[in-house]
């Protein structure tokens, strides 16, 4: 009998939204959880007896955040020398990876040390006060280069063909048959996939934010996707989709990828090892901001969980960021300073003039704080609007104490900022336009004619949750 | 208007294969991205995937840069507000860009002051029109002879953005007084008539323009029901065999 429940899987039903699948994944990551402390000691043993394998558990160890410069430089040469033997030996090399995470956390390390040496690049040149320092970066151009870095993860997904192998699975073939002599090993198809995410992580740093969105292309975001089976794979790639999202001013799938996301951590999170949970809360939280931002430019209505998590967090913020006007600036800048990835610039910095190392943060912030900005009128547009069915121009100019000249321009801004592309199929850049706004209006002349799209009540979802809870 | 975002219609095909592969990073190729904006800009039509590529490319070789392309690029995203495309571009400069000049002016070495001049000029245009702000956006347009320069190589620069800004009007606008669309478009007279009946067919009745209805400025009221899939009860239904009560 327990046989019968337990042995053969149920056969999943293909919907990519039913609670079955969270669980049976959720599942899938209590088993993971498990697995992991036996992994562990049998790689302590590989360690001794085999150089190789301690290189490869290295090259996936954190670096300390304080290392010193040389280090640094250190760390880099043993990456180029580890994927120089995986990419350019003759033939693959014959290695098994130590864990099923361990791409994922090379792949992490690698770009987390090449983002934080860039800003700290960045720093020095900026405070110009440590020369010693400053000349052995200015000596080492090429070290941690942008064109090195990339040619690394873009050599990864070629070598081990896995855009052929994802292709051939979304065809529904084995993909297999595609991989080639490389691609057919674990080491390479994982090296491969997670560079690809590793990619879109990077071009999101940079401040290219199609392009970011546009490496996803082969990657199908489902729960059966690759990178769902590595926790922190599965929450990074939805924090850069969401935020690219964000950035491209598309609200409404920002808030998709955000929430869905934080649905499944607070689900999983009961069972997470303590360390893994609390590396991933401060992203947790930053994602619970970005969502109040999104919000804050489309209303939407969230899921409860969500929803009452965010006004747990950031209740008061919200509040202010959904009044609009300009008092609602400082804290979208506190919330997208709080949040946002830590940028970097690819180049080198100016080292002779320390004043034009703006740290790109706050180049980003300012071009964000444009569209904030012209946005910011709209929530107190909408809030008069919803009280009428026909108002004068005029006099709703006089409400507000504004020119009716001004109130037009605000009127045709939220008007076009109602208009969101919204993914439905196909690629992350792909999308149709949505009139999202649930209030609708048209000016005839001073005239202006208001229209609530009314939403009919929900009850599926809450007679669902009860007949869960009863049975 | 459901083409994904890199897609553009006009794109031939030598400049897909590079978007589309590695070359996109290789210096080399910026002289073929060049060529393509000064065609975007004879040509009328407007491809920010690939311009975006380029920008890219000018990110990672600072010193391959061309101030020109840059401010072409700009100036051609400024002809399809209000999407973010302009902002796209932005993000891509040098972060030193936007901080205001007497910061920059302070140094003789910054030898990009100019460039950096004319994005914020450039920034001020975006921030009017993306804030609906037409007749503002004319009369800056008007007021300093940079503004001039930086069109100049952008074929019907004022057209396309006439277009855009009729456009977005008719997405809001049933009726709208004559003198308010004049300033909007940033034209009178003759000129106007004929840029409201030929190319926006829409109908001048006085002191009155009429934009004839469609389905953004209709602003009719929908209730929107609930849709239910049987997908959805599909666990509670599976319940039922799994645990007979």
């Amino acid at each position: 009998m327990s046989a019968f429940q337990n042995g053969a899987a149920p056969p999943r039903a293909i919907d990519n939204d039913s609670d079955v699948e969270e669980e049976a994944l959720a599942a899938d990551y209590r088993e993971q959880v498990q697995y992991e402390g036996m992994e562990e000691t049998s790689m302590t043993m590989a360690q001794q007896t085999d150089d190789i394998q301690s290189r490869l558990a290295a090259a996936a160890q954190p670096l300390d955040f304080s290392a010193p410069l040389e280090v640094k430089f250190a760390s880099y040469d043993n990456y180029c020398s580890l994927f120089h033997f995986i990419l350019n030996s003759d033939g693959p090399v014959d290695l098994e990876p130590p864990s099923y995470y361990w791409a994922w956390d090379v792949i992490d390390e690698f770009i987390y040390q090449f983002n934080s040496f860039c800003s700290y690049r960045n720093r020095a040149a900026r405070q110009g006060t440590n020369s010693e320092e400053i000349q052995i970066l200015r000596e080492a151009p090429n070290t941690w280069g942008c064109y090195s870095v990339l040619n690394v993860l873009y050599s990864l997904i070629q070598r081990s063909q896995i855009t052929e192998q994802l292709a051939a699975m979304k065809r529904n073939e084995e993909p297999m048959a595609v991989a080639g002599d490389y691609g057919s090993k674990p080491i390479y198809r994982m090296l491969g996939y997670f560079s690809i995410i590793g990619l879109l992580r990077v071009h999101c740093l940079l401040g290219d934010f199609s392009l970011a969105l546009k490496t996803l292309d082969d990657i199908e975001l489902n729960k059966k996707a690759m990178f769902a089976r590595v926790m922190a794979a599965h929450f990074t790639t939805y924090y850069y989709v969401g935020f690219s999202y964000m950035m491209m001013r598309r609200y409404a799938d920002a808030i998709r990828m955000f929430s869905h996301i934080l649905i499944y951590v607070s689900r999983t999170k009961n069972f997470q090892k303590n360390a893994q949970y609390d590396s991933i809360t401060k992203k947790n939280d930053q994602m619970y901001a970005l969502i109040a931002i999104c919000v804050a430019f489309l209303p939407t209505r969230l899921d409860d969980t969500i929803h009452t998590a965010l006004r747990e967090k950031y209740g008061d913020q919200l509040l202010k960021l959904q009044r609009g006007g300009p008092e609602s600036l400082p804290i979208f800048e506190e919330l997208f300073r709080a949040s946002c990835p830590k940028f970097i610039s690819p180049t080198p910095p100016d080292f002779d003039n320390p004043e034009l190392n703006v740290d790109p943060l706050e180049h980003h912030l300012a071009i964000f704080m444009d569209e904030v900005k012209t946005n910011m009128w709209s929530p107190t547009v909408k809030s008069y609007l919803r009280l009428y069915t026909t108002m004068d121009l005029k006099k709703l100019a006089g409400f507000l104490e504004v020119e009716p000249e001004k109130l037009r321009n605000w009127l045709l801004v939220n008007k076009q900022r109602s208009r969101q592309i919204r993914w439905t199929d196909n690629g992350l850049l792909d999308g149709e336009v949505v009139g999202s706004g649930d209030l609708d209006y048209a000016m005839q002349g001073d005239l202006i004619h208001i229209s609530e799209a009314k939403v009919g009540r929900k009850l599926v979802d809450w007679y669902l949750r009860n007949l869960a809870r009863t049975y | 208007m459901g083409n994904p975002f890199d897609y553009a219609p006009d794109r031939p095909e030598h400049i897909d294969a590079i978007l589309n592969g590695l070359d996109r990073y290789n210096p080399e190729t910026t002289a073929v991205f060049q060529e393509y904006v000064v065609q975007q800009c004879d040509q009328k039509f407007y491809d920010c995937y690939a311009n975006l590529a380029l920008l890219k490319l000018y990110q990672f070789n600072p010193h391959l840069t061309k101030d020109e392309t840059i401010t072409n690029i700009l100036v051609k995203a400024l002809t399809v507000f209000p999407s973010p495309d302009f902002a796209l571009c932005l993000h891509l400069l040098p972060p030193h860009i936007l901080t205001p000049a007497s910061a920059s002016s302070a140094l003789p070495a910054a030898g990009d002051a100019p460039l950096s001049e004319a994005v914020q000029k450039l920034n001020v245009l975006n921030n009017l029109l993306a804030q609906a702000n037409y007749a503002a956006f004319w009369s800056t347009l008007d007021s300093d002879d940079l503004y001039a320069d930086l069109i100049a190589d952008v074929a019907g620069f004022e057209e396309l953005i006439r277009i855009r800004v009729a456009l977005t009007i008719s997405q809001a606008v049933r009726e709208i007084e004559r003198s308010v669309l004049e300033s909007w478009l940033g034209m009178q007279g003759e000129a106007f008539n004929k840029f409201v009946n030929e190319v926006c067919g829409w109908a001048t009745d006085g002191t009155v323009v009429k934009v004839p209805l469609n389905k953004e400025n209709e602003a009719k009221g929908t209730v929107v029901r609930e849709n239910v899939k049987i997908e959805q009860f599909s666990r509670v239904i599976r319940r039922a065999y799994e645990q007979p009560a």
